[in-house]
């Protein structure tokens, strides 16, 4: 920084009439300023006021706790020979859990930290199953774990903290009262690291305004430092008594299980769906157009209507014709053929097949699996069909590339836009579900179509999911 | 045929199976009051125009799961002397109970395919449109099946079987008779046996013979 520019920016305090330069900018100055009045003010702010009180609260239930549990443990290993041992040891791991659960509220009541409740306690049935449960109960362990950290701890933090506090008061008082500070434990300390006796020479004023200065520094630090215990604290509480990262992971498998599940009981409802009101209806039409035939042939053999015959056969005819079309079409909705040679000569008949004019670039090096690649050919073909359905494009691109471990498809038309991600209708129909199909695999399925177009959905797949 | 009094109106979401039936109805000399394709415009066709019965599909937008069971009900609460008949892909009993709930007369709960055979369809829609009862056979079959009372069937002999099962349909003697290839006094004769076996309230009206028996699957 040159000279000029310093004095430009550099703070100037007027001292006697004389401007002195101090050697930090606005910007640094005013950080000072913010951290000295944080200082300044956090001894009488409410939170270290309540972190006192969760720290005296917390660490009192925790020593009691403590105490009771390692008690009824005690008591339940020694008696653990006998059956009665063993349900003592259940009852006290239930009262570890309840003690931790007490933690959580204080942390939640007074740190205003919320700490997710762990997976609730569930008994097998009967009073063995119980007991077993009991005793396995992972959430009760680490409340035990839980405790017999905290305590220690809590004392350390106590003579820590409220030696500071204490020692900030001798020191503070030592001149009104006359008395020597050293007695208190953190003061102990320090004067112990000088020579004997330095602080207890003839110089009254100096040693009163050294000992000021130490109890200014260590009121306003006590704070801080049951700060960092209590913190040290709360890492301890969100750790043991959380829930577990196992369990959680168990649940989170759990929940993609359950939405696999419903993907496919939605894909197997959409397939019954096309069949009910599709193929089988047809079908129904045909056999109700061959039975009319059939009356009419059987009237007697002058009074035959058999234009009105012919009529009926022809349009059975078709009926049958669309009817196999359309088994086709759903047989392709469950797994269309043209994966088979892989989804770049799928993605290929599609464009191809697409009513607007459709440009495909295709770079892929590793093959998705065969889900993925389902879901991308569905994806495209529903896209598609929107495009020659809703946007009056003209033209259409569709790109599908890879990206590290991701396959992204682009599908671009340069139609009329203000296309919406609508879940009026079935859920398992247009954009929709498409939506679901793609989050059941943890995909994203982005559409951004502004009137006037153009439309482009992003749909991005893990490669192997 | 002398169809031309009966007013017919269809509720059918499938344009394909209502074309269908209008044609296979008109051609058959029946009137449509109208063909519609949902449950709200059925019922505004039904206020306006009131045909003698409603062929309603049990599926239908917007849900497609039992709008039509439900319309029925509706239909049949407020306006009195309505035939009913649904129309489904599937027969499901426990709506059979519902529809059948309190009285089997000018109802009909027939398999979509039933319409293949359109004598038997044709039938079937004007026994419900003069207040007797159209059951598929399908219904019947089901309830036979999962009847706890088979220790009192067991007790017919098989042709009486048959009787109940075509009763059970809403079919009268004669229809039975016709069916069995049978006189119709024989066709009274096991109709009172049966009666006397299973011990039901002997009825003259064929809708309140229904409900005895299907009464009797039930409990």
């Amino acid at each position: 920084m040159t000279p000029e520019s310093s004095d430009d920016s550099s703070v100037r305090v007027r001292i006697r009439g004389r401007e002195v330069s101090l050697a930090m900018t606005e910007e640094q100055a005013l950080r000072m300023k913010a951290i000295a009045r944080t200082v300044v003010h956090e001894p009488f702010t409410k939170r270290v006021w309540a972190e006192l009180g969760f720290f005296l609260l917390g660490s009192a239930l925790a020593a009691v706790g403590l105490v009771f549990v390692t008690f009824t443990m005690g008591a339940g290993l020694i008696l653990a020979i006998t059956f009665f041992g063993l349900a003592v040891l259940a009852l006290s791991l239930r009262s570890a859990r309840g003690i931790g659960s007490l933690q959580r509220g204080l942390v939640r009541s007074m740190l205003g930290e919320t700490v997710d409740d762990p997976q609730a306690f569930v008994a097998r049935p009967g009073f063995l199953g119980w007991l077993q449960s009991c005793l396995r109960d992972r959430v009760a362990w680490r409340a035990v774990a839980y405790l017999t950290l905290k305590v220690p701890w809590s004392v350390l933090g106590a003579f820590v903290a409220f030696s500071l506090w204490w020692d900030a008061f001798a020191l503070l008082t030592a001149p009104i009262f006359g008395h020597n500070g050293g007695g208190s434990p953190v003061w102990g300390l320090v004067s112990a690291f000088f020579p004997s006796g330095y602080f207890n020479g003839d110089t009254g004023f100096f040693r009163d305004l050294v000992g000021l200065v130490l109890g200014a520094i260590f009121f306003f630090a006590a704070p801080w430092v049951m700060r960092g215990f209590v913190n040290v604290d709360r890492l301890l509480v969100r750790s043991l008594l959380g829930p577990d990262p196992m369990s959680t992971r168990v649940r989170s498998l759990e929940q993609a299980r359950t939405q696999t599940i419903d993907a496919s009981a939605a894909t197997l409802r959409r397939i019954e769906r096309d069949l009910h009101d599709g193929t089988q209806a047809q079908l129904v039409a045909l056999a109700m157009r061959l039975g009319m035939a059939k009356e009419k042939l059987e009237d007697d053999a002058e009074h035959v209507d058999l234009d009105r015959v012919r009529e009926l056969v022809d349009a059975a005819h078709r009926g049958a014709k669309e009817a196999i079309a359309e088994l086709r079409d759903i047989a392709r909705g469950i797994h269309p053929p043209a994966l088979d040679i892989g989804l770049e000569g799928a993605l290929a008949t599609l464009a191809a097949r697409s009513a607007v004019p459709t440009e495909l670039s295709v770079d892929l090096s590793t093959r998705p699996t065969p889900a993925i690649e389902a879901i991308a050919y569905f994806c495209v073909a529903e896209l598609l069909a929107n495009v020659a359905q809703h946007a009056q494009a003209s033209r259409a691109s569709v790109s599908c590339a890879q990206q590290g471990t991701w396959l992204r498809l682009v599908v671009r038309d340069d139609g009329t836009g203000g296309a919406q991600l609508s879940t009026v209708g079935s859920s398992s129909s247009g954009l929709a579900g498409l939506t679901d199909r793609v989050h059941a695999v943890d995909g994203r399925l982005n559409l951004v179509s502004p009137p006037g177009g153009p439309t482009v959905v992003t749909v991005d797949l893990p490669l192997a999911s | 045929m002398t169809n031309s009094s009966l007013r017919i109106a269809i509720a059918e979401d499938s344009a394909i199976l209502r074309d269908g039936l209008v044609q296979l109805l008109v051609d058959r000399g029946f009137t449509i009051t109208g063909a519609v394709g949902d449950p709200a415009a059925l019922r505004s066709s039904v206020a306006q125009n009131p045909p003698d019965v409603a062929v309603i599909d049990i599926r239908m937008p917007p849900t497609f799961t039992d709008e039509g069971l439900r319309l029925a009900l509706e239909l049949r609460a407020r306006h009195e002397g309505l035939g009913i008949l649904l129309f489904s892909q599937y027969i499901e009993t426990r709506y059979a109970a519902d529809l059948l709930a309190d009285d089997a007369a000018g109802i009909g709960y027939l398999l979509k395919d039933r319409v293949a055979d359109v004598s038997d369809f044709v039938e079937a829609l004007e026994r419900v449109a003069v207040g007797g009862t159209a059951l598929d056979p399908e219904v019947v079959t089901q309830l036979l099946g999962a009847t706890r009372r088979t220790d009192s069937l067991s007790v017919l002999t098989a042709r009486e079987r048959e009787v109940l099962s075509l009763m059970a349909e809403g079919r009268s003697n004669a229809a039975i008779a016709n069916a069995l290839v049978v006189s119709e006094g024989a066709v009274e004769k096991h109709v009172a046996n049966i009666f006397g076996k299973l011990d039901l309230p002997v009825s003259e009206k064929d809708h309140r013979r229904v409900l005895a028996v299907l009464r009797f699957l039930e409990s």
